[in-house]
């Protein structure tokens, strides 16, 4: 339209242009001319070499930039561990016989009744008791044995712990051998009774530990009455996570202005070091000491009832901080003031003065003439020696049996608690990287979880052994250390609409053009073939 | 000059430690609160608490008046020496003198927080100074987490040990100094700070202390210094002090809590300026510094203070009142009034177990109401020059009043790296004078700034000639942060914190300028996303028109398919004609079951033209 037409001639034009186009438009448009072949060939080639641009080169690269490391954590092992089905916690205890007083072979036919009335009596098998002859001169701790059984002759049956070694001295009147034929005898009975007692809570608390994690049911031992499971569950949710070192924090707090120092290094030194001197192998202690005055606790009641004790630790004034440097801290409390406890039953007098906070530590409530200034090593005494009995308690150690056997206890109850406890961290870990799969996961997680394993194995092997307690305690350390992961505790918050912001203005006006034209060239191509197709068909009908 | 320095240092270190090793022979705790009456109606109230802990003590953990919290930090942070400042406001030297301590325990605005600690190598120290800061976080409630390496420098010339360190820990004791000024000192770091006394708020001084009061005071100072000291022939000792500066407005401190709206006074109550020639009975000049001076202990500090600590030293009184001895001042039951012989203090000797008040009336004596403040030796205020965004000057006015003496001091500077000074452009020159004068700088130790890693220290040893004003001035170059390095805040600005003044000689003093806020260019933090809009589209046009140009084929226009919005709807018509007769016929083919569909007309225009406009 560049010339400007006379208005006659327009109507012509109107005329003549709209009559053919009501019948057929596209007849009156001229078609281009043909194209040359390598015209199309090269277009071909041009969309052809963008796509492969794109899906060779472009794709990898965005995939490789945009992935979420993720370390390869051996899950199904992991699972395996959590679930119980890595390692069977067996406790092979050894318990050696010194019979001095019987000949070789009456002693070796009681030991074979003995073993096989401990056989009848046992119903779990991951606590195994294995008698063994013991000879005079080794030691019991040589020979790794978890008890020594004395046999001497005497009047009556009668079995007593030795209180300071681990060694049951039992007593046999000298008629009860039993002969070499017999099938069964009362003395390897009574044997066989006593062995069960006194390692009968041992069992109950590994088997309890068992229980409560997802141990599969063949493991699982059977008979635990609820009383005992009420009361095992009570003792570990009171006994405090294991660790090698404990802080102890002694607090002397007053409600007034008096007293204001206290012996407490010399009481200690006198009624606690002996005990933690014991618990040394297996824990350390750091010990410190503080006075507060004008504490005013959470519960001003004259007379405390049982609610008014968990609330009487004033924490928001009270200077309890945790010890720093990792180390958990059980707290010992001597609270200065005239408060009393009410006792549960009416008519017994109010004695108790203390009471345990389970994994905190404990409150001991000590009444003094309002003027003391100084309080004494003697006046200290009977809150310490509460104070001992509770830290046996908050480390978890076993209520019944001699001291030493106590202990040896506490490292086999550690040992498999830290067991377990890595292997349900493991399992909670590999969860973890299932349930999210957007969560990173450095290689530093998968280390950890090697590290855990490889200990987790050697602790399963050693159980019962220092040995098993020293790996068990590593592998739970670098579990937590795993799961706790810095760097996965915060997952980046990165949500869809954020990647569509990112991505369509880029990716959209780009992959438009892309597609329009592969799909073009697609009908082009087809439309080519067919018309070639037809041409052959006339080309034959000719 | 370097050995006159180091003597000066050597008589201060002797001079400290002597006067401190006459207060470890006292008793293991004392407590003393010192009320000094400002101009303009302002009240100083200093609370001083001391506490000491043998160091055989302290070792074995056995902590009586000495807090365990801190000492189990102390021990595990390998720290030698502690001191720890929160801040708030500022001192106006100009109406209120010198500084209360000589300067030597206050901060700057925020938190500031220097020790020496043990440590073999400056690795392991960063390590100690790292574990330090995030306790002390925890325990006073405060981000002191976030001195990190930016924000901590290791003073050269400014800080000494005011403890006595034997000559064996020395060699490898290391100072660092951190410095948070955008931190708010608020009722929470108090809290923890009564804790760490022995009679925590409960008896003596300490009762007084009340987050509503301090919080609300025109400057206040919390300090906690933690120093060993070894008396001569005596045991060592670590010293804990606990102070609190507080300068309280006496007006504001007197209205009632329930209804703090100031109100102005009715015009005969007005105390007039009578030197004023335009003073009439309608026209009235108000004297501020002698007005308001009539307030009672309960007033000021919104209760009355119960008796005294118990644990304290009987031969410190607990409270002392700075007014001329001339001005009567009345007090409750069972205390006792002592003057002292400078005739400008009185202390007062307190029973346990009673509440304690003291009431000044107004005083009668006009020229007698004050002590006049003392002049401090310097006077110092920093500020920012330039304008723009791109770059700024500071510039220190440092004024010495003394018409005789010279004053040399160290001028330190901790700066944000994202401050890049340039120390060329940096001199100092008297005031009156165009040229600068490079006898008043004498030493300078600077260490630059490492983007994102270091801040900039720098530390300036100089000299303000008697009775003039130097002004030291240098310029820098503000950078531009990353987008997640802006705070939420960032148009409010950057906190850039207190330069120290210690000042060497005539006598030891400090001061700290006050915080100054640097605005950086902030970006618009919508920027990512134009970003990448921008650019996507830009590449996008690009990509599009090249493989268009590549891909598509040019004819002439009347060669090419037809288009137009007349072409679009016969094609939308026919189409859905289509449909339609394609929808009947399969209707058709359902009932008549079996009748051969016609095959669809395939539309055949041209797909791969384009249209040229010529």
């Amino acid at each position: 339209m560049s010339a400007q037409p006379l208005p006659s001639n327009e109507n012509d034009a109107s005329i003549t242009t709209i009559a053919p186009k009501e019948e057929a438009p596209t007849s009156v448009r001229k078609l281009p001319p043909p194209e040359k072949p390598s015209d199309v060939r090269r277009r071909s080639h041009v969309i052809l070499s963008f796509w492969l641009i794109v899906l060779l080169l472009g794709l990898p690269i965005w995939w490789k930039t945009t992935t979420i490391y993720r370390a390869d954590l051996p899950l199904e092992e992991m699972l395996e561990w959590a679930d119980g089905k890595a390692c069977r916690p067996v406790f092979p205890l050894r318990i050696s016989i010194q019979a001095t007083s019987l000949q070789d072979q009456e002693a070796q036919n009681l030991l074979r009744l003995t073993q096989h009335a401990l056989d009848d009596l046992n119903d779990f098998a991951g606590h195994h008791l294995r008698l063994q002859l013991g000879d005079e001169k080794q030691d019991s701790a040589d020979n790794g044995s978890a008890l020594t059984i004395r046999l001497t002759q005497g009047e009556g049956t009668t079995a007593m712990l030795d209180p300071y070694e681990p060694i049951l001295d039992i007593t046999y009147p000298p008629n009860t051998i039993p002969s070499p034929t017999a099938s069964s005898s009362a003395l390897a009975t009574y044997i066989a009774s006593q062995l069960r007692t006194t390692f009968a809570e041992e069992q109950a608390t590994i088997s309890y530990l068992l229980s409560t994690n997802s141990m599969p049911s063949e493991h699982r031992p059977l008979g635990l009455s609820p009383e005992t499971a009420e009361s095992l569950a009570k003792r570990t949710t009171r006994s405090l996570k294991y660790a090698p070192t404990y802080h102890l924090t002694f607090s002397l707090f007053t409600s007034g202005s008096l007293p204001s120092s206290w012996d407490i290094e010399m009481a200690i030194e006198e009624y606690m070091k002996p005990v933690l001197d014991v618990l040394s192998p297996i824990h350390n202690f750091t010990i410190d000491t503080q006075v507060q005055l004008y504490a005013s606790p959470g519960v001003q009641n004259q007379v405390l009832n049982k609610e008014d004790l968990s609330s009487f630790i004033n924490a928001a004034e009270w200077p309890l901080s945790p010890s720093i440097g990792g180390a958990p801290t059980i707290n010992f409390i001597v609270f200065v003031g005239n408060q009393t406890i009410a006792s549960a039953s009416q008519d017994a007098a109010p004695t108790s003065q203390s009471w345990l906070i389970p994994q905190w530590g404990t409150v001991y409530l000590l009444s003094l003439p309002g003027d003391t200034t100084h309080v004494t090593a003697a006046t200290l005494k009977q809150p310490l020696l509460t104070f001992t009995t509770h830290l046996l308690s908050l480390t978890g150690t076993p209520e019944s049996g001699s001291l030493p056997l106590r202990l040896s206890t506490l490292a086999r109850i550690r040992s498999a608690d830290l067991l377990l406890r890595a292997s349900s961290t493991l399992g909670s870990l590999a969860r973890l990287a299932m349930a999210l799969p957007s969560i990173s996961i450095p290689s530093s997680v998968a280390d950890g979880v090697t590290k855990t394993m490889s200990h987790l194995r050697l602790a399963c092997d050693n159980l019962g052994g220092t040995e098993g307690l020293a790996h068990a305690r590593i592998a739970e350390a670098e579990a937590e250390r795993a799961f706790f992961e810095k760097s996965m505790v915060g997952q980046l918050y990165f949500p869809d609409e954020h990647k569509i912001a990112v991505y369509l203005p880029l990716l959209g006006p780009v992959a438009v053009p892309l597609v329009m034209g592969l799909i073009n060239e697609i009908k082009a191509w087809r439309k080519r073939r067919r018309e070639r197709a037809e041409n052959g068909a006339e080309k034959k009908e000719q | 000059m370097r050995q006159l320095f180091s003597f000066v240092l050597l008589s201060l270190v002797s001079f400290s430690s002597l006067l401190s090793s006459a207060s470890a022979a006292a008793a293991d705790y004392h407590e003393q609160l010192v009320l000094r009456p400002l101009p303009l109606s302002a009240l100083l109230a200093s609370f001083n608490f001391r506490s000491n802990i043998s160091l055989s003590e302290f070792e074995a953990h056995n902590f009586r008046f000495f807090p365990r919290s801190l000492g189990q930090i102390l021990q595990h942070a390998g720290t030698q020496e502690l001191h720890l400042r929160f801040s708030l406001g500022r001192w106006d030297s100009e109406s209120w003198g010198a500084r209360p301590w000589d300067g030597a325990r206050e901060g700057g605005t925020g938190v500031e927080l220097w020790a020496w600690l043990q440590a073999a190598t400056d690795e392991e120290a960063d390590h100690k100074w790292l574990t330090l800061t995030n306790a002390l976080s925890g325990l006073f409630c405060a981000s002191l987490n976030f001195i990190d390496g930016t924000r901590t420098t290791r003073p050269v010339m400014s800080f000494q040990p005011e403890g006595d360190h034997l000559n064996t820990t020395v060699a490898d004791t290391h100072l660092l100094y951190g410095v948070l000024p955008h931190e708010v000192v608020c009722t929470e770091n108090l809290t923890p700070f009564l804790k760490l006394l022995p009679c925590k708020g409960k008896a003596g001084i300490a009762t007084l202390l009340d987050g509503h009061k301090l919080f609300d005071a025109s400057w206040q100072s919390m300090a906690i210094d933690v120093k060993p000291i070894c008396p001569i022939g005596g045991e060592c000792v670590l010293q804990i002090e606990l102070t609190i500066d507080m300068v309280l407005d006496i007006d504001r401190s007197k209205r009632p809590r329930d209804n703090p709206i100031p109100r102005p006074p009715p015009g005969h109550e007005l105390p007039c300026d009578t030197s004023k020639p335009y003073h009439s009975h309608d026209t009235c000049f108000p004297t501020d510094h002698q007005a308001n001076q009539d307030w009672t202990l309960s007033q000021i500090f919104g209760r009355t203070m119960k008796g005294t600590c118990p644990l304290t030293d009987p031969a410190v009184p607990p409270v002392c009142l700075q007014v001329p001895n001339s001005r009567s001042v009345y007090h409750s039951d069972g205390v006792l009034e002592k003057k002292n012989l400078d005739r400008i203090s009185r202390c007062f000797e307190i029973k346990p177990d009673v509440n304690f008040e003291i009431v000044l009336p107004a005083p009668e004596d006009e020229s007698a109401v004050l002590v006049k403040p003392e002049t401090p030796l310097l006077y110092a205020e920093r500020s920012f020059t330039g304008h723009g965004q791109e770059r700024g000057g500071v510039q220190t006015i440092l004024r010495n009043p003394s018409p005789d003496t010279e004053v040399e001091f160290i001028y330190m500077e901790s700066l944000p790296w994202f401050m890049r000074i340039y120390l060329h452009t940096m001199s100092a020159r008297v005031q009156g004078q165009p040229s600068k004068d490079e006898s008043l700088i004498k030493e300078v130790y600077y260490r630059p700034a490492v983007d994102r890693a270091r801040g900039t220290q720098l530390e300036v040893r100089m000299r303000v000639p008697p009775a003039s004003t130097v002004f030291l001035t240098y310029d820098f170059e503000k950078s531009i942060l990353r987008y997640t390095e802006y705070p939420p805040d960032a148009n409010r600005g950057f906190d850039v914190a207190a330069a120290v003044i210690t000042i060497l000689s005539p006598a030891g003093y400090n001061l700290r300028t006050t915080s100054l806020l640097c605005s950086l260019p902030t970006p618009d933090f919508s920027m990512p996303y134009n970003v990448i809009i921008f650019t996507s589209t830009a590449i996008a046009l690009a990509f599009g028109g090249m493989f268009n140009i590549l891909v598509r084929r040019f004819v002439a226009a009347d060669e090419g398919p037809e288009v137009g919005l007349a072409v679009l709807k016969k094609r939308i018509k026919e189409r859905i004609g289509g449909l339609m007769e394609k929808f009947k016929k399969n209707k058709g083919r359902k009932t008549e079951n079996g009748v051969g569909e016609p095959r669809e007309k395939v539309n055949n225009v041209g797909v791969e033209t384009e249209v040229a406009k010529v």
